[in-house]
């Protein structure tokens, strides 16, 4: 296991330095002036040119990813040539509000998809079965940044049950916790339909397999079957998904932050790549990047540990 | 000699909004669809509040990315900073850009260089840092025009030189050369707010998001990221107490967002966006008033008379005749703003109260110039603009104006980042394909800032019509050096007209900026439309 677990690490390493050098060429390709947009027309040629200099602008390419690399390996993400605030200590007062949003989001679905898909596979054909899929199916299909507007005017606005902006005071956890729901239900809805859809069709297909035959023929009740034998084979393909829904959500919540006015590392990446903070976008980039490997990293490790044929296979 | 006018306080209780939850099924629909669009479109972003009990609560269009004056990149850091710290002076919350006495008791021009101030005897720092002095005032100023400090805020204080200290109160601010903007931008503005020297020495000399003293009505009391500030009464402020226990300014860029917080009860007053005023008008919100105000940018289509397509000033002429202004204002901004004569807005020094092209303009004469400079119809032509609704609103208006008397523009749109590079010489030859542009520039408070980027000097820079004028560039010199505003009035009116003249501009508007409040509050506005939050009252009679 320890070395599947390194195997899978280095890769990791390796994605994240991939698209980091990437992301890095990309955004010097990229026309655009962080002193224009961030001081209009009182950004004189002086200004710019200690901006410039402030984010190391007037440095070679290469130089520039060496230092930021560099910098990065000892948690420094550099300076925020505006406000003169330390980029790691900006990404990082930003990043639980979006941890928060995509963990309750993403477990919320799951909590719902899971059974619904279990369900909808143990009553195949039935009536549930049909109402199940053609329910997943409109959840996946209505795009989250609908859902966010529409639940934020009917229960926000209209009828005030939730809060229709924010994250709540700090350390209030309920009043935190209030706010997060509406924000969560936007983002995880379509997920309930997903996670369902998969468990369903994985399902119904390791039912079908010999050994769930065999364990029918020894008598087993039906309840330890589907839980003990069928389920835990099923969720395979739902860990590799949720891993990657996590990294993909990471970004995703940007409409969820910006629809509810939350804090969070979507809505920081966004702002500053229209204004071309160039130091924020790197530092934020390689935060939520470094997230989605490691979501994918747990989820290859969870599969691992519940279906040893993986780590044998991938050992290899 | 400027004196100081007082607000009597208003000792009353604010009452929580009414909960709302009748609204009618179709007013739902229109909002959601309104809504809806407003993320499609793209949102922009302003200001915006809300009170419950003592508590203010209100909108800003953007997060503190810094409230040290030296590196605040904002108009609405500026109106935290303004809340928190006092000035020398500050601008009257009567709506129109006149100066009163702030910290200062007196506050003189000496001469055209020199501004002598005497400071309030026992106006206090919080967090005992003690006794505002000259020193502060010295230390304050010279930190923003100090290379060391590198401020990003230094071109507000001019050619300040330096400040003499007297004594423990009074002082004299020398600057290098005359500059005529010196007290409605440096003295009055965001960047001549008053720091203790203790203070920020204490800190290492520079801040960020936690300021280390202040000397306002109401004291920072906390910041979190991309969620608010909380302002709080100064119980070391000395004068008139500030009139709510707590202010708390959300960062919400979005004016969508800020509108449907404000419909869920959660903001007293916020900027809308302007296609909303209408709905707001048509289905108000109980308890509220809606204000448009008007605002001091400036939006115009500029022509790059060194492209060789617009060389000829008769085709300037002819695109200024054919564009229909009425038709961009009706279209882009619903009817609610009004034709601009230049770039200097109505209330202020230098504003015109006509132009000389007519707002519809003329499009038969627009034919015959175009006809008389021998061009070859259809002229193909390039328009470029910023990929926001409005921008392409109005561009797609022009285009439309155009078409009218032959000429094809071709609307290329680009992210703002990426548009504010088209006029810049230091980037390689790509300025002198630009053509038409659509631009606009946020003003301040004096008629320099609205002026001075279209002078020979800009050329490259920010005068991207690449317009010259001896007489506009001399007039422009006068202006800054003059304390006279009757000689400054005709300087800047002078200016625009030559500006008009040249072809190189059409002016279209300066734009507005409507705000929504609770009848439980008392706002207060700059001419500008922004809020001054520390002039913001309870209402009377409120329970």
């Amino acid at each position: 296991m320890a070395k599947f677990v390194l195997r899978r690490a280095l890769i990791s390493l390796l994605i994240l330095c991939l698209a980091v050098s990437l992301l890095f060429g990309m955004i010097h390709l990229v026309p655009g002036d962080p002193a224009s947009v961030m001081l209009g027309p009182r950004a004189t040629p002086e200004l710019k040119a200690e901006l410039a200099q402030r984010m190391g602008l007037d440095q070679p390419l290469a130089v520039q990813l060496g230092r930021f690399v560099a910098g990065a390996a000892r948690g420094d993400l550099g300076i925020d040539p505006f406000s003169g605030r330390r980029v790691t200590e900006i990404v990082l007062e930003q990043l639980p509000h979006t941890l928060v949003l995509v963990l309750a989001a993403i477990g919320g679905a799951s909590l719902l998809g899971i059974p619904l898909g279990c369900f909808a596979a143990i009553r195949r054909g039935s009536w549930l079965d049909r109402l199940t899929a053609v329910v997943s199916v409109a959840f996946i299909a209505i795009p989250s940044f609908v859902v966010a507007l529409y639940l934020l005017l009917w229960l926000g606005v209209q009828w005030r049950w939730f809060p229709a902006i924010g994250a709540g005071e700090a350390g209030n956890i309920a009043d935190q916790a209030h706010h997060l729901v509406l924000p969560a239900i936007a983002l995880g809805l379509g997920w309930v339909g997903y996670i369902a859809r998969l468990v369903r069709a994985s399902m119904l297909e390791v039912m079908e397999e010999s050994h769930i035959r065999t364990a029918r023929a020894f008598g087993l009740p039906e309840r330890t079957i589907i839980v003990h034998y069928a389920l835990r084979i099923a969720l395979l393909p739902t860990v590799t998904i949720l891993g990657l829904g996590i990294g993909s959500m990471l970004t995703g919540a940007l409409f969820a932050e910006i629809v509810f006015s939350r804090p969070g590392i979507g809505k920081l990446l966004y702002e500053a790549v229209l204004n071309r903070n160039y130091p924020i976008v790197m530092g934020a980039v390689l935060v939520t990047t470094g997230f989605f490997v490691l979501s994918t990293l747990a989820s290859d490790v969870v599969n691992a540990s519940l279906d040893p044929r993986l780590r044998v296979e991938q050992g290899r | 000699m400027l004196r100081c006018t007082v607000h009597p306080a208003l000792p009353v209780k604010l009452r929580l909004p009414q909960r709302q939850t009748d609204e009618s099924r179709r007013s739902f629909l229109r909002r959601s669809a309104l809504a809806l669009a407003g993320l499609a479109g793209g949102g922009s972003a302003r200001v915006g509040w809300s009170s419950r009990g003592a508590i203010l609560h209100i909108r800003n269009y953007v997060d503190v990315s810094s409230l040290d004056p030296l590196s605040t990149l904002s108009l609405g850091e500026g109106m935290i900073n303004r809340a928190i710290h006092a000035g020398l002076l500050r601008f009257r919350p009567d709506g129109s850009w006149k100066p009163q006495l702030d910290a200062a008791a007196h506050f003189e021009q000496l001469d055209a260089t020199r501004y002598g101030f005497r400071l309030k005897p026992g106006q206090m720092f919080n967090n005992g840092f003690g006794e505002m002095t000259a020193d502060d005032v010295k230390f304050s100023f010279e930190r923003m025009v100090d290379p060391a400090m590198q401020s990003l805020n230094a071109p507000d204080m001019g050619p300040l030189d330096h400040v003499a200290v007297h004594d423990r109160y009074s002082g004299t601010i020398v600057l290098r050369t005359p500059y005529a903007a010196f007290i409605p931008v440096a003295a009055s503005g965001p960047a001549g707010v008053l720091l203790s020297r203790r203070a920020v020495m204490s800190v290492g000399g520079r801040f960020t998001t936690q300021p280390p003293c202040c000397s306002g009505p109401y004291a920072f009391k906390s910041w979190q990221a991309q969620r608010k500030t909380v302002l709080e009464r100064n119980p070391a402020w000395t004068g008139e107490p500030a009139a709510f226990a707590e202010i708390h300014v959300y960062a919400m860029n979005d004016d969508k967002a800020g509108e449907l917080a404000f419909e869920a009860g959660q903001l007293d007053c916020c900027q809308i966006s302007v296609e909303s005023v209408d709905p707001f008008e048509r289905d108000m919100p109980p308890e509220s008033t809606l204000r448009v105000l008007p605002s001091g940018r400036n939006y115009w289509l500029g022509m790059n008379q060194e492209n060789p397509a617009l060389a000829d000033i008769r085709i300037r002429r002819a695109i200024q005749h054919a564009v229909d202004v009425e038709a961009v204002l009706e279209a882009a901004w619903f009817g609610l703003a009004r034709v601009s004569t230049g770039p200097i807005p109505e209330g202020m020094t230098g504003h015109r109260r006509t132009a000389s092209i007519a707002p519809r303009g003329n499009p038969e004469l627009a034919k015959r110039l175009l006809e008389e400079a021998g061009a070859g119809l259809p002229l193909r032509l390039t328009l470029d603009v910023s990929a926001r609704a409005r921008e392409l609103t109005t561009a797609q208006v022009i285009q439309w104006s155009l078409k009218k008397v032959g000429i094809e523009a071709e609307i290329r749109a680009q992210d703002q980042s990426t548009f504010l590079t088209i006029g810049r010489e230091d980037l390689g030859d790509g300025w002198r394909d630009v053509q038409l542009f659509l631009q606009d520039f946020v003003g301040m408070s004096d008629p320099y800032y609205s002026m001075t980027w279209f002078t020979t000097s800009q050329h490259g820079l920010w005068n991207w019509e690449r317009f010259s004028n001896a007489e506009f560039d001399r007039l422009h010199d006068i202006a800054l050096a003059t304390t006279d505003e009757s000689e400054r009035g005709r300087a800047y009116e002078r200016m625009q007209i030559l500006m008009e003249e040249s072809g190189c501009y059409r002016f279209l508007t300066n734009g507005v900026m409507p705000q929504i409040f609770r009848n439980t509050i008392q706002p207060a506005f700059r001419p500008d439309g922004y809020a001054i939050l520390r002039d913001f009252r309870p209402s009377t009679g409120v329970a």
